[in-house]
């Protein structure tokens, strides 16, 4: 939708003259990483429908990192570190 | 000169050159390595449990999955480097602050600091540093790049079409760090 009016108008900035495949593409590239439930289907969506996804999506994996912290603190206060590290370590490096 | 590929070019300045994802291009914008956000992660964990006391650990666990994420990803992305200027920014904030709050102790009621607290404790990652002028919007833009460039560390100084590809990475180095402290979470609530 907006794409089609940046051909239209007269290139101002020489620099930035980017075309609207590339964008298109990034945008599809986006669509690609958002998780399945919020794909509508697979093929064109609207790309400011992407755009506001991916923004809820980022929006709900930083409330995520929130929790996930949260959680992590009350663990570490409670759980005997030295073991619980050995066993981390061993499974995520292997 | 053209295969050379040092630095993410902000303005492209050869608008002829298609960006083909290329071998380059894709090393560029895979995500972490699980490995490495597990070093990183691990050991701002461990620092953080030996020296911090509980009640602010919360914070202070998140400030670290959001720098060791950006330590590990490639310094080619703009926002790992705008989140660890964030990260100097905030720290070099804090300590001043520190300073400021030990002389408004001694001496006579000082002028507020409201102006540094309120950036330091609203503790979202979009914190920006002080005065950033946002280029002009460009043409095509929608307007919820505006959103988006709030969301992304250091997404006000983009081009829109950087922009969107720093969203990509983004979003994938910020799921793979959900991945693993999801993955820590288990294991430390399996013990």
């Amino acid at each position: 939708m907006s794409s089609r009016r940046s051909r239209s108008r007269a290139s101002s900035g020489g620099a930035s003259r980017i075309s609207d495949e590339q964008i298109s593409d990034l945008v599809s590239k986006l669509q690609t990483l958002l998780p399945e439930a919020r794909l509508r289907s697979n093929d064109r969506v609207p790309s400011a429908r992407v755009l506001q996804e991916t923004c809820s999506y980022i929006r709900s994996l930083h409330q995520e990192v929130d929790d996930l912290s949260d959680r992590l603190s009350e663990l570490l206060a409670t759980a005997d570190v030295s073991t619980a590290q050995a066993a981390v370590i061993h499974s995520l490096l292997m | 000169m053209a295969a050379k590929r040092t630095a993410p070019p902000p303005a492209n300045p050869n608008p002829n050159r298609r960006r083909v994802t290329s071998a380059a291009d894709d090393s560029a914008s895979a995500p972490p390595s699980k490995r490495m956000l597990a070093f990183h992660f691990l050991r701002a964990l461990s620092r953080i449990h030996s020296s911090t006391p509980v009640p602010r650990r919360t914070r202070t666990i998140r400030r670290a999955a959001y720098s060791s994420m950006a330590r590990a990803a490639s310094p080619r992305s703009a926002w790992s480097r705008a989140l660890l200027r964030q990260v100097r920014v905030r720290r070099a904030v804090r300590s001043r602050r520190a300073v400021l709050m030990r002389r408004r102790v001694s001496a006579a009621p000082a002028p507020p600091l409201g102006a540094s607290r309120s950036s330091v404790s609203a503790g979202q990652t979009s914190v920006a540093p002080p005065v950033r002028t946002p280029p002009p919007r460009q043409e095509g833009e929608p307007a919820r790049a505006d959103a988006l460039r709030q969301l992304i560390p250091g997404g006000n100084g983009m081009e829109y079409c950087s922009l969107l590809e720093e969203t990509a990475d983004y979003v994938r180095c910020l799921r793979a760090q959900v991945q693993l402290m999801q993955g820590l979470v288990d294991l430390f609530s399996g013990q």
